[in-house]
């Protein structure tokens, strides 16, 4: 079943001074139900944009198209996340149809509010729990749902480590049982350890019936945990590909995507050559082609995303050659 | 996709309406200034000018606001009266502000016992309810706008202080501020460069939002009778000096000068509330990358 | 070659982050210092770059001692280390150009004459275009505004480079890139780095050697025995 159903999504930026920001031009994409597919590219390539759009967060110059249709429960209708408006989406669709899972939890919960009273007020927000031990079980229930440990929830967010921080925000996100999770770089800055934690807890909660967009600069977390993965370069989708295919063998099949596997430490630990162009100026044909070495006069022209790819010159290379033997260059070579 | 016409975001309507207070803020401020700088020049009339004959007259096309009492007509009168009263405010928010900067970032900048010197002052400061310290500074000069002056500064520079304190501390804790000092800059450079300009909108906008706050407690003390004389007009002593005749049922006496109390408070304030949101980090870029 | 020796230090004196822990850089050596969050390795990181006063311990740069932290080092000593943080929106003052916040350490340091083109020569050089140097820092994405607070840790060519976390927020090829750039840096000018992380694969690859936290402040004097660079491999995998 299909949770979320994005087509020609486009979000641009009237700008002041100068011309309009191109942040994210005809996405498409479907999200079904135990899914989960993460949206990965270099900072500054729209998927932040992409989310706000989701959410109906975008500030006051952004100019949408498009359509992003949120399935409803039963036989409800579906709602369309971009023509929706404000009303209906903080009352009928933030935390109990799509939950967010915050970048950076500690700037996500109130300061001066214990992890007990914001979970107190969602569920009782969300789920219309009333009644004083009904609430607090029901409380302690959506804690330890994500393994919060009960003798913390009186705490307040400053005297929690990063990774209960990170869970209480997971856990509020959960309290609506919203069929579609958001997790916004659900990442940045954590451990190694408490990354893979907290991605696996993630992708525990999306099970069967929920379905899970991860949108992170971090592809050894997408690798972790995805079904599939999206690749974003300079605002539109480039490749779709199943996960197990595009980080094993035969690895991905647009430039852009491979060069971004190369730049890991653990590969060639080299960068994609050259700049993300910027998207005020971004040119008629593929966005990619100053930075590769396969473009020539055909790159010159839109490619059209189909098969999952939006390339000219995809990489074809047989399967043994994909991985060449990692040398050991010298690092940044 | 170029030609592509896109609909605007649902969020465009809050900023609408956001848009449309800030313009009537600002149109009624202007006003407001306008009217204060050039009626007096320009009508030449005296508003001091008793006409015994017109007394307490209702408004009417001659006199918009009426006349009072002893037949001085209450528009001129609420004009001049609000000339003065926004002078004692801007001036009076503006000592306090400076004050208040120039202690808080002392405290914030040097930290360390002048910190906690300074913060137990401003503690006992603000432990006097401020309208009881600002009668008894009054008190101790004759009636007239520089005591006025005095009282609503030295009352009033304790927030911005706190505030000013508060954001040198946040400051100084960012990591630019470690960059800064790993780049060779100097105590004085790091001030001048990063920690004042890193304040001075955070003060600017508390002087802003002071002038309001200065305006009625002029009004306050000289409705008490210890501000300004009664024959100098300002809104504290138009609506002190109306108390007799709105017992005897003329209302506009009362209600012109207060509402030229309340209209350009209110309009300074919703300006200033339009600042505070142009500084807040988060609305501050209209793009998110 | 930079000594630090018994360091102590922290916030609160009675529970110090930091304790009784000494570490080497070897002249030129790229040393990584791997632990997770919150362990104290940034605090040690800001003690090594002077710019927090450890409660014991000292540091000695280049055979002398430092003469004080903060504003108390000489200038010449405090401008021997360039400094990257983790996250680039809280290194930059909001209210500078980026050509302003590259040049301003040549400024603070009295040399504004040519300072502009410095910033740009060195902007060039981090991967920086021409075109986002008239921009404040809310106007760029998180890795053009890491490329210039790298810009600014080079433009007095430092002797040590000190990056706690430079990459963490930054997506793979802007760290290969980033990385990149300091290497060539250190490959120009034989500076030391003592790079701060928490991804094993990362420092592994960069830097000559890799210490963990966890043996650092167990072992008294464990790495002040440790074997000069040039007996190591140069990468460890």
């Amino acid at each position: 079943m299909t949770v979320l159903s994005v087509r020609g999504l486009t979000v641009r930026f009237r700008m002041r001074e100068s011309a309009p920001v191109r942040a994210v031009t005809d996405v498409s994409f479907d999200l079904a139900a135990g899914e989960c597919l993460a949206l990965v590219g270099e900072s500054g390539c729209g998927k932040s944009v992409l989310a706000s759009a989701l959410l109906g967060l975008l500030p006051g110059n952004a100019e949408t198209a498009g359509s992003a249709l949120l399935a409803g429960a039963g036989d409800d209708p579906a709602t369309d996340l971009i023509a929706a408006d404000e009303a209906i989406l903080a009352r009928t669709v933030r935390g109990r149809r799509v939950g967010l899972v915050p970048q950076s939890p500690a700037a996500h919960l109130t300061p001066v509010r214990t992890v007990r009273a914001h979970l107190t007020e969602t569920v009782r927000r969300l789920t219309g729990t009333r009644g004083r031990d009904a609430l607090r079980t029901a409380t302690e229930a959506a804690a330890a749902r994500v393994s919060f440990p009960a003798g913390h929830l009186d705490r307040h967010p400053h005297e929690l480590s990063g990774g209960l921080a990170q869970r209480a925000a997971t856990a509020l996100a959960l309290v609506g049982d919203a069929p579609l999770l958001l997790a916004d770089e659900p990442t940045t800055g954590l451990d190694r350890d408490l990354v893979d934690r907290t991605v696996d807890e993630l992708r525990r909660h999306t099970g069967a019936t929920r379905a899970l967009l991860m949108i992170t600069h971090d592809l050894a977390a997408a690798a972790r945990i995805a079904d599939r993965v999206a690749v974003m370069y300079a605002g539109r989708l480039v490749e779709i590909a199943e996960a197990d295919a595009f980080f094993g063998t035969p690895g991905p099949r647009h430039p852009y995507a491979r060069g971004l596997l190369d730049a890991l430490p653990e590969r060639a630990f080299r960068p994609v050559p050259g700049r993300p162009p910027e998207l005020a100026a971004l040119p008629a044909g593929c966005a990619f082609a100053a930075r590769c070495a396969h473009a020539d006069t055909a790159c010159a022209t839109q490619p059209p995303l189909t098969g999952g790819l939006a390339c000219h010159h995809p990489h074809t290379a047989p399967a043994d050659l994909v991985h060449p033997p990692q040398a050991a260059e010298a690092p940044g070579a | 996709m170029a030609d592509l016409a896109l609909p605007t975001a649902p969020g465009r309507v809050a900023r609408t309406a956001r848009t449309w207070k800030l313009r009537i803020s600002a149109t009624l401020v202007a006003g407001f200034v306008l009217a204060v700088l050039l009626v007096p020049p320009l009508v030449g009339l005296d508003e001091q000018a008793v006409d015994l004959g017109a007394k307490l007259l209702p408004p009417s096309l001659d006199h918009p606001f009426g006349t009072d009492d002893v037949g001085r007509d209450l528009l001129l009168r609420c004009v001049y009266g609000l000339r003065v009263s926004l002078l004692v405010g801007v001036v009076a928010a503006l000592v306090a502000t400076v004050l208040g900067t120039a202690v808080g970032a002392a405290a914030g900048a040097l930290g360390g016992w002048t910190d906690r010197l300074v913060m137990r002052c401003v503690d006992a400061f603000s432990s006097v309810p401020h309208l009881l310290l600002g009668i008894f500074i009054v008190a101790l000069f004759r009636p007239g706008v520089w005591p006025v002056v005095v009282s609503v500064g030295l009352t009033h520079w304790v927030s911005t202080a706190r505030i000013v304190r508060a954001e040198i501390l946040s400051l100084r804790a960012r990591p630019y501020i470690d960059a800064a000092v790993s780049g060779g800059a100097s105590r004085l450079r790091l001030a001048r460069r990063h920690l004042i300009p890193g304040v001075l909108p955070q003060a600017g906008l508390a002087a802003v939002l002071m002038i309001p706050h200065a305006i009625w407690h002029e009004s306050a003390l000289s409705f008490l009778g210890l501000g300004l004389p009664t024959h100098q007009a300002s809104l504290g002593t138009l609506v002190q000096s109306a108390r007799g005749t709105l017992l005897a049922g003329d209302w506009w006496p009362t209600l012109f000068p207060g509402l030229f109390i309340i209209v350009p408070t209110l309009a300074i304030a919703g300006l200033a509330g339009a600042w505070r949101e142009r500084l807040n980090p988060r609305r501050r870029s209209e793009l998110m990358l | 070659m930079l000594e630090l020796l018994s360091l102590t230090a922290g916030y609160d004196r009675r529970a110090p982050v930091v304790r009784d822990v000494t570490l080497t850089l070897a002249p030129g050596e790229a040393v990584g210092l791997l632990g997770p969050s919150g362990c104290g390795k940034s605090t040690l990181a800001r003690v090594a770059a002077l710019l927090h006063r450890p409660d014991s311990g000292r540091v000695v740069i280049d055979g002398e001692p430092a003469r004080g932290y903060r504003h108390r080092a000489p200038r010449a000593q405090r401008t021997a280390f360039g400094v990257v943080f983790q996250q680039p929106r809280q290194s930059a003052d909001p209210r500078l150009r980026l050509a302003d916040l590259i040049a301003e350490p040549l400024r603070a340091t009295g040399r504004p004459e040519g300072a502009a083109d410095k910033a740009a020569e060195t902007a060039d050089t981090v991967g920086l275009g021409s075109d986002l140097l008239g921009r404040r820092p809310h106007e760029v994405s998180d890795g053009q505004l890491q490329r210039a607070c790298l810009a600014r840790a080079l433009i007095l060519r430092p002797r040590y480079l000190v990056c706690d976390e430079m990459t963490a927020m930054l997506d793979a090829s802007t760290t290969a890139a980033l990385v990149g750039v300091v290497e060539e840096y250190r490959r120009e000018t034989g500076a030391a780095l003592l790079a701060v992380g928490h991804d094993r694969v990362l420092l592994d690859r960069w830097c000559d050697r890799t210490v963990e936290w966890s043996e650092l402040g167990s072992r008294h004097d464990g790495l002040a025995t440790a074997k000069p660079p040039a007996e190591q491999s140069p990468s460890v995998r």
